[in-house]
């Protein structure tokens, strides 16, 4: 088992080396080079010929492209992620202020997924073909095609236009100075919507799932087993059913994770809450390539580190797979 | 147990039944038939998926909407008209305008010109890639197959959306760029998927045979093998084209795709926002929404029906 986890812990170094190659190679794309803005006469007002010098000498534009390459990734394991062109400060440091907001923000819709996926998913598949199965199933075909913006409008033009209740950006009111309680409830009412739009597309697909696995473990030999032995029908579904049919579910929940970090992109930007996804896109609208790239690689290693979890669970869940 | 041999026990059971059932009527009544091809088998099943039809139905209104709409309409999509600006829905603009004065009604049509245009072409060049690097690895196999599967790994691992972001800020955003990019990120299903037909269909005895009679490589790929792998290629297309209308919409929306003048629907989206959050003109983001929530939903159906019809372990083949 360990030298299981081991090896694929490896195999993910290649996979990233890779990654950061291509990037790099993206990076060396920009038209102009990688100081193109730097250079731009535009902006000659705030980057001098002598901070231009400086940049020159410090990115050594002038090597070979794989020597730039390794020293590029050489300062990336040793967390210098270099230097925003915008704002001047380090990468790292504007990622470190941003990435607890998308956190949360990610994670309160995963927890809101999962209370809804599994009881809807079970329910739905223990009395399949019932009104509430087709009615859970119409909603989830619905809400796997929704577009998550045009769904943020429709409910900021309900509750925030028209309603009144909520506030349409932000993580708290700028206005009040709250405190205790108090501010809980202010964030509560600033996150109601961004969550619930980024916690249903994932749920919609979710319930899917577990309601195909749910049906597929109750036709089993093991569930009928188990109902012949008299047990309970609640006992059956949980313990039974439920435990054998969530194994490949473990899976789809660790690479739901990192669906949720990039729809935050989306939700983070139509509420304006200052997360990573928010950054990443100002970001883009202001040509700052180290924040992208800087970003790029976080979210990769969080894609790949979560593509590990899922394939070491599901090694650890299911005894019938052998770790080779 | 695998898929495969599963689908083979089924359908030798409903065989089974059949004859029991029939008795020896049922190979007479067989050759009473007229032999019928892949594709009227498959046409005869997806008429039977109500949905799929609807959504059929939906998606050629778009289309023919979108092509002959901006034609037939009397307004132009970029005419700035004050006299008639944010109005809501009315008869003579169905769709109200935006403050401009501009006919939402020509602008949602015009739009889904584009938006359904890189929706096709970006399967088009996703499916390109797909195909060649999932035949090439799935035919070649040893160290050719590994190494293009380590490329797919690669692929596979990147966050797509700000990819997708980053490459378009990188070259521009205009129709081409925004299409090879978000292409260059969609194509490892497919080539996973064809890969995977290549792998065991390469192996079965009309291939031997072909190769027998001195077939080249190339022939052998393209005329026997192909052909062979076709229906999860095609489903995966009819999906992918939702996914890419999605992806655009997603990226126009956030400013990052097609620039002004020109509408598409996340680009419309967009422009409405503030409308729509400070002065309530829900009309402004209604429509295009609702337009591409139809294109995503009929699309889904769809490729649904299609992957039904075109499975060969389906049960019913009536």
């Amino acid at each position: 088992m360990t030298s299981y986890v081991v090896r694929r812990v490896l195999q993910a170094v290649p996979l990233l080396a890779g990654i950061s190659v291509l990037i790099y190679v993206l990076l060396q794309m920009t038209p102009g080079g990688p100081l193109a803005i730097a250079e731009n006469p535009g902006s000659a007002g705030r980057v001098t010929a002598e901070q231009l010098e400086r940049l020159r000498n410090r990115y050594g534009l002038d090597d070979p492209l794989y020597v730039r390459y390794l020293r590029w990734a050489a300062d990336l394991l040793r967390g210098d992620f270099g230097t925003s062109f915008n704002t001047g400060r380090p990468v790292l440091e504007m990622i470190g202020e941003r990435i607890p907001v998308t956190f949360l923000v990610t994670g309160l819709s995963f927890l809101v997924t999962l209370l809804l996926a599994f009881p809807i998913g079970i329910v739905s598949a223990v009395r399949q073909y019932s009104v509430f199965d087709y009615l859970s199933t119409s909603v989830a075909f619905l809400g796997v095609s929704i577009p998550s913006f045009w769904l943020a409008l429709m409910l900021l033009y309900v509750f925030t236009f028209t309603l009144g209740w909520l506030p349409s950006f932000g993580l708290e009111d700028p206005r009040q100075d709250y405190e205790g309680l108090v501010a809980l409830w202010d964030r509560a009412r600033h996150l109601v919507m961004p969550v619930t739009v980024l916690a249903l597309v994932s749920t919609a697909s979710l319930t899917r799932y577990i309601r195909a696995a749910m049906l597929d473990a109750i036709g089993q030999d093991y569930t009928r087993t188990a109902r012949a032995k008299g047990l309970s029908e609640r006992v059956v579904i949980l313990r039974h059913a439920l435990k054998n049919g969530a194994i490949p579910i473990v899976t789809i929940l660790a690479l739901e994770i990192p669906d949720l970090f990039i729809g935050s992109v989306i939700v983070e930007s139509i509420f304006a809450i200052p997360g990573m996804g928010r950054l990443f896109v100002e970001s883009a609208h202001l040509r700052d390539y180290p924040v992208l790239m800087g970003i790029l690689m976080i979210a990769s290693l969080l894609v790949i580190l979560f593509n590990l979890l899922a394939d070491v669970l599901y090694a650890v869940l299911d005894p019938r797979i052998r770790y080779r | 147990m695998s898929e495969a041999t599963k689908g083979d026990r089924l359908e030798g059971a409903h065989v089974l039944e059949q004859a029991r059932l029939h008795g020896p009527s049922v190979p007479s009544l067989a050759s009473h038939e007229r032999p019928r091809s892949l594709w009227s088998d498959a046409w005869r099943q997806f008429r039977r998926h109500r949905l799929a039809l609807a959504g059929l139905f939906t998606l050629a209104s778009i289309v023919l909407a979108v092509i002959a709409g901006p034609e037939l309409i009397p307004y132009d999509p970029e005419r700035i008209d004050f006299r008639a600006k944010s109005s809501p829905p009315t008869l003579a603009h169905p769709m109200g305008t935006d403050e401009l004065g501009r006919d939402q009604l020509v602008r949602v049509l015009d739009g889904g010109r584009v938006s359904l245009a890189v929706g096709l072409a970006v399967v088009l060049v996703a499916m390109s890639v797909g195909v060649a690097i999932g035949a090439i690895a799935g035919y070649a196999g040893g160290w050719v197959d590994n190494a293009l599967m380590r490329v797919v790994d690669v692929f596979y691992s990147m966050p797509g959306l700000f990819v997708i972001i980053l490459l378009v800020t990188l070259l521009g955003p205009n129709f081409w760029t925004i299409v090879i990019s978000l292409g260059l990120l969609r194509w490892m299903t497919t080539a996973r998927l064809v890969r995977a037909s290549f792998l065991s269909l390469k192996e079965q005895e009309f291939v031997e045979a072909a190769r027998a009679i001195g077939a080249s490589n190339v022939r052998i790929v393209l005329r026997h093998i192909l052909p062979n792998a076709l229906s999860p290629i095609i489903v995966a297309a009819t999906l992918g084209i939702a996914g890419a209308i999605l992806a655009e919409s997603a990226l126009s929306f956030l400013g990052l795709g097609f620039q002004p003048p020109q509408a598409t629907w996340g680009r419309m989206l967009e422009e409405a926002q503030k409308m729509v959050i400070h002065e309530g003109h829900w009309w402004r983001g209604f429509f295009p929404g609702l337009m591409i929530f139809l294109t995503i939903i009929s699309i889904n159906f769809v490729g649904d029906g299609l992957r039904d019809a075109l499975d060969p372990r389906r049960l019913e083949r009536s």
